[in-house]
């Protein structure tokens, strides 16, 4: 993320993360205060005799404040995965990454990865937020295809992905689905890849 | 202040564990982590100043010393000359002094001279296990150190006494520096009515304290961002009890306002107690126990000034 003032700081420190922390981690640290300062966990009982009402309210506040001031800075828009409204926090992209995505013709796993990395995101930022495991964004950006047991599933994950980044989901699914199928019309497509997609797949129904 | 005299030219640095209430396994950590840490090239001498209840010594295996924290005391023998070996290479340890009930009572000029011959000694690091408790000789011991560790176990009564330790310790400390800075009368004056005040608490002192004089406020909020506490959570019995860390962390910065960093957590382990009563060192004869395994993350954690990320399922990596 560009451009973080003293008070983007402030608020990063109050949620008790570095100001590199991504999205998710946000989130996860603002549960976990909001939890602690709202709860009565022994860490909080410990110290309620010296402890106001009115102190535990103001670092709820404060916890509360920080956290919506760094998800307005994410950007926060409704959208629909596989008919399913859910709710997508993305990272802005500034003006030359803008034109950068802009002037891409059609996305690859590596075009894709690339802006991945510029952005500063880490996969498993991406798999926390979205709960989807991290080597199939994995798989994505390495155009393993053999990892997917079908389009649905890959189509899910792909936008899944372009939400995050913030990029075009419609025009980021087409034009990878498009590499999908061609691969899969070619040989490469044969019995060994969904052997491996089987065998994934029976992992996920054992997690 | 003292500190900085004593830390002039000084080769190594001094870490010390304390913790609120006894029973946290401090000892147990402090001799852990020497040992981690010797087994890994580091040159360690552990000393143990607790002068209540000195028994370091059975933590590393090794029997009681002749000579101990007393002779420095009581017969001016050179701290250094009371370092012994343990079974361990690396490791030096200087007894406590079991004997000595008075000890509690050490003159502040000994002290002053303790610290002196602390730095004296040639090592990497010296760990020092301080008694329980809040006493102003342990305070003192504790506020000396580059590196200040706490020890806590997942219980009630050990977290309320931790935070009574820490806020001991940053009261004695900001005694200290007033009184080096001349402030004597402000500080004394200032806790004589505090009821009048209506000081209740150490945040309350702190912020009538910073309102007194821009100087003052200038020497406090430098000391209170030079005071960063190591965490420790010891004898964890379930998953739910790494989460203790970060929230007794959360609240040391949040409440109390200080800075803190949560190190390590080590599990229950029965094994621990029973190598204990054999006198064998957990370290060596456990290596690669998950117990050991917790100090060893926790020992370089410490080492490179880093702390535990706690994932989402509770695992701590």
């Amino acid at each position: 993320m560009e451009a973080h003032t003293e008070e983007y700081n402030k608020y990063f420190k109050v949620l008790e993360l570095s100001p590199k922390a991504a999205i998710s981690e946000i989130r996860s640290s603002y549960q976990r205060l909001k939890t602690l300062y709202s709860g009565d966990s022994i860490a909080i009982t410990a110290v309620s005799d010296d402890f106001s009402e009115e102190q535990r309210q103001n670092i709820l506040s404060q916890i509360e404040e920080a956290y919506t001031k760094l998800s307005d800075l994410f950007k926060n828009s409704e959208r629909i995965v596989d008919g399913k409204p859910k709710n997508y926090k993305s990272v802005i992209l500034d003006d030359s990454l803008r034109k950068y995505v802009a002037d891409i013709a059609s996305f690859t796993g590596s075009e894709l990865r690339k802006i991945r990395e510029k952005l500063g995101i880490e996969l498993h930022d991406i798999a926390g937020f979205t709960r989807i495991r991290r080597q199939y964004f994995e798989d994505i950006e390495l155009e393993r295809f053999s990892g997917f047991s079908s389009e649905v599933y890959l189509k899910g994950y792909i936008l899944a992905y372009a939400h995050y980044l913030s990029l075009d989901p419609a025009k980021v699914a087409n034009d990878y689905i498009a590499r999908y199928k061609a691969w899969k019309d070619s040989d490469n497509g044969s019995n060994n890849g969904k052997l491996q997609s089987a065998f994934r797949n029976q992992e996920d129904n054992n997690r | 202040m003292k500190d900085n005299v004593t830390h002039k030219n000084k080769k190594c640095e001094v870490w010390a564990v304390g913790s609120g209430k006894g029973g946290t396994g401090k000892s147990f950590i402090t001799s852990s982590i020497g040992i981690h840490l010797a087994s890994k090239g580091k040159k360690i001498v552990l000393v143990d100043a607790d002068f209540g209840a000195a028994n370091l010594h059975t933590f590393v295996g090794v029997g009681k010393p002749q000579n101990s924290l007393t002779d420095f005391f009581e017969k001016k023998t050179p701290l250094k000359d009371l370092v012994v070996n343990c079974g361990v290479s690396d490791l030096g340890l200087v007894a406590g002094s079991m004997r000595s009930f008075e000890a509690e009572n050490i003159k502040s000029q000994q002290k002053v001279k303790f610290f002196k011959h602390i730095n004296q000694i040639e090592t990497d690091i010296i760990l020092i296990d301080l008694g329980a408790g809040s006493h102003f000789n342990t305070m003192d011991t504790f506020l000396l150190a580059d590196k200040m560790i706490v020890v806590v176990a997942p219980e009630l009564t050990a977290i309320e006494n931790l935070y009574q330790f820490i806020k001991s310790a940053f009261f004695r400390k900001l005694r200290l520096v007033l009184d080096a800075h001349g402030l004597k009368t402000t500080f004394q004056e200032t806790w004589k009515d505090r009821e009048a005040r209506g000081i209740k608490s150490l945040k309350d002192l702190i912020e009538y304290l910073i309102c007194v004089s821009p100087q003052v406020r200038d020497i406090i909020s430098r000391e209170m961002s030079d005071f960063n506490l190591h965490i420790v959570v010891n004898q964890m019995r379930n998953g739910q009890d790494v989460f203790i860390g970060s929230s007794v962390k959360s609240i040391c910065m949040k409440f109390l306002g200080f800075n803190a960093r949560y190190s390590g957590s080590v599990e229950y382990d029965e094994s621990v107690t029973r190598c204990i009563n054999r006198k064998q060192p957990f370290m060596v004869t456990y290596p690669s126990s998950p117990v050991a395994r917790a100090i060893g993350k926790l020992s370089e954690n410490l080492l490179e000034g880093k702390e535990i990320i706690i994932g989402k399922n509770g695992s701590a990596y």
